[in-house]
């Protein structure tokens, strides 16, 4: 039998324990004068920075976020009962920041990068500062690759650009996580073969979760993983028993990810889930560090804490690697009102917003978007050809429908042109009803489109239309598969793609029933 | 808040006073004298803060306590407080005194704690250790913790030099139980 002498034992050990340092070491601490509700007053500190880590003992660590002519306010990231007065604070000498690299993918981690999905220790070593100073105006260049989340309505009409900032809004239960996670989900064409071969990049997709329940965020992530989504995907996880300061630096986490991608010329996708919760855990930090309250108790700075997370999103120009940083922020309103203090100013911030309706969304038609006032300021340039030209009559077909949509009831009393008109709104209406987690490429979108708009539904009942879909598209895969290729390859609809899809659509009347 | 910029603008003042006059060892030790009274006497501390008792009164009796044990500007300072009603700061007045005397003679206050005290020349070499590394003056106050175990841990302001066995143990244990990302 194989024996281990203990003198060797120890020699490994001592070996081991080699890079072990054993000098003084020095740091500089402060004492804690007083604790309560997540907040922390010290004394002392006196070559503290700004938004520092500071740690205190129990490995609850804190950031500085007031400094005062005698003490130093710290949020505390942890429990503040492990904390007593008279405590020994000691300073990290670095601003809170993250871990970030591609090792992150895959992972669910907390604001500060530490695992929560007990996969292991997250081996990488660089690290960023949560909070960055936004790009310049020369560093920038615009939006014009979209950014296809595999929602009909969302991009034929309000087409969303990499580098974009679009807001996601709605009241309670109307699938505005879902859109998000469908967009998320859409984005693994972009990691094939392919895409690849179509000169598509791929996009990175980070999900922040602030403020909710750990079981929605167990979900989204059991969702993902499902899809295979998880592949291409942080997510980021300050769940609302986590306490306030790590649901306001949660999205800043998120960016600082993002930007890492951004910056080495990468794509990434970010969803905050959602601002208004991190508005709400920002104001009870700043009430405790007695920062006057404002409008609706918020503090002065709450337009600023959301206009400096969301300038960080954006598409760099080509000498910088041509990366872009896309930001979905999610807000939800109550009862509709989108003039409340933080929607107002998130939708002044951002380039555009999508609106979801709950009435919309208990009448059946899922994604509830309202398209009439639902816009995108700059996705129209990133639009691809295709779908420019069939989206075009699309908006005009169903702002018509919804200026006739109250006569409908009248029925057989009104005008041929305007049954026409209600008819065939109807008709687009459903047609762009699509399913959760079910993302359609866009080549489909756009034949699908294409006959909505010209009439080729026209006589299909409105009951049949989801149905007659979904079995013209299998049939022009089968048959002339040349047409989704081609939009594909040339990204628009050449006249010779038009000819294929009306004989398609000609030969498919006479099979479908 | 205020407490402090009122301290400090006060022990400012009595600091200049004493340079100009010469007078900086003299005052320094009556404000020693002083404090060591008012900490043996809290019943003096209290009828120090008392509202309720007149300024004048207050004056007189700092002058029979202190009249012929101090120099005449420390106790003139002293009536001068009274006077402003700012005599409930006096203790951090003249705590704040010895501080910025210090810093005005180069001299820095070092809190050392020990496991078990310290010969005459290990004392004497963390004396002249630390004084090479600050460029300063240096007065040690040592205190004993038996808890650090072993080694020592220096105070100056709020910087620490740890090289206590508590310390090495504590890294020790975070070397062997981190796993890739730790905070620190």
């Amino acid at each position: 039998m194989a024996e281990v002498r203990p003198d060797e034992i120890s020699a490994i050990l001592r070996k081991q324990l080699s890079g072990f340092e054993s000098e003084a070491d020095i740091y500089d601490v402060g004492t804690v004068l007083q604790v309560g509700d997540g907040i922390a007053r010290v004394y002392g500190l006196s070559q503290v920075m700004m938004s520092e880590l500071v740690e205190f003992p129990n490995d609850v660590f804190g950031m500085v976020l007031n400094l005062d002519e005698d003490s130093v306010g710290c949020v505390l990231f942890g429990e503040s009962r492990l904390i007593k007065e008279g405590d020994i604070v000691k300073r990290t000498k670095r601003v809170a920041s993250m871990p970030v690299g591609e090792e992150m993918l895959g992972r669910v981690i907390t604001p500060l990068g530490v695992p929560l999905d007990g996969k292991g220790a997250i081996s990488t070593d660089k690290y960023l500062p949560i909070e960055r100073k936004a790009l310049g105006v020369i560093q920038r260049a615009p939006v014009k690759e979209p950014l296809q989340t595999g929602i009909a309505a969302i991009d034929s009409m309000i087409p969303i650009g990499r580098g974009q900032r679009e807001l996601i809004i709605g009241d309670r239960q109307t699938g505005k996580t879902a859109v998000a996670i469908d967009a998320i989900i859409n984005q693994k064409y972009t990691h094939t073969e392919e895409a690849k071969k179509l000169g598509i990049e791929p996009v990175y997709c980070i999900y922040v979760a602030i403020g909710q329940k750990g079981s929605t965020v167990a979900q989204v992530v059991a969702k993902l993983e499902e899809n295979e989504a998880m592949d291409y995907t942080t997510v980021i996880s300050a769940t609302a028993t986590e306490p306030a300061p790590l649901q306001f630096i949660a999205p800043y986490s998120g960016a600082t990810l993002g930007e890492y991608f951004r910056d080495n010329g990468k794509h990434a996708l970010v969803v905050y889930d959602d601002l208004s919760k991190q508005a709400v855990a920002y104001r009870e930090l700043s009430l405790l560090l007695r920062r006057p309250p404002g409008r609706e108790a918020y503090p002065g700075d709450v337009f600023y804490l959301h206009s400096r997370l969301l300038e960080r999103a954006s598409k760099l120009s080509d000498d910088l690697g041509g990366g872009s940083l896309t930001a979905l922020p999610i807000i939800e309103t109550q009862q509709g009102d989108v003039s409340a203090y933080i929607p107002t100013n998130v939708i002044s911030i951002t380039d555009g917003q999508i609106y979801l309706e709950s009435s919309l969304f208990n009448a059946g038609v899922r994604p509830a978007i309202n398209v009439g006032i639902s816009v995108s300021r700059v996705g129209g340039n990133a639009q691809i050809k295709a779908m420019k030209k069939v989206a075009g009559s699309l908006k005009l077909d169903l702002a018509q429908y919804k200026a006739l949509e109250a006569f409908a009831k009248f029925g057989s009393d009104l005008d041929v042109y305007t049954q026409k008109t209600l008819a065939k709104g109807a008709r687009l209406v459903e047609l762009l009803k699509q399913g959760q987690y079910v993302p359609v490429p866009i080549e489909k979108q756009v034949v699908a489109i294409y006959l909505g708009t010209n009439g080729y539904l026209d006589n299909i009942d409105i009951a049949d239309v989801k149905r007659y879909e979904k079995e013209i598209l299998e049939f022009i895969e089968m048959k002339y598969n040349q047409v989704f290729e081609s939009i594909k390859k040339e990204k628009q609809l050449s006249d010779k793609v038009l000819e294929m899809i009306k004989k398609a659509a000609d030969e498919f009347v006479a099979v479908f029933k | 808040m205020s407490k402090y910029k009122v301290s400090i603008r006060y022990s400012t003042s009595l600091l200049e006073i004493a340079i100009s006059k010469n007078l900086l060892e003299v005052i320094s030790a009556d404000v020693d004298f002083i404090l060591n009274v008012f900490r043996s006497s809290s019943e003096l501390v209290s009828v120090m803060k008392s509202p309720v008792i007149k300024g004048q009164l207050k004056i007189s009796i700092i002058d029979e306590i202190f009249k012929d044990k101090t120099n005449f500007e420390t106790l003139n300072f002293l009536r001068f407080v009274v006077k402003k009603r700012r005599e409930n700061y006096l203790v951090n007045i003249l705590e704040k005194y010895l501080d910025l005397r210090d810093e005005h003679l180069c001299i820095a206050n070092v809190d050392v704690k020990t496991a078990y005290e310290f010969d005459e020349e290990q004392s004497k070499a963390l004396q002249s250790n630390l004084e090479k590394k600050l460029n300063k003056q240096v007065r040690l106050n040592y205190s004993i913790d038996k808890t650090i175990l072993g080694g020592f841990i220096a105070r100056i302001g709020d910087t620490m030099y740890d090289a206590s066995i508590k310390h090495q143990l504590k890294l020790l244990q975070k070397k062997f139980t981190e796993g890739g990302v730790t905070l620190n």
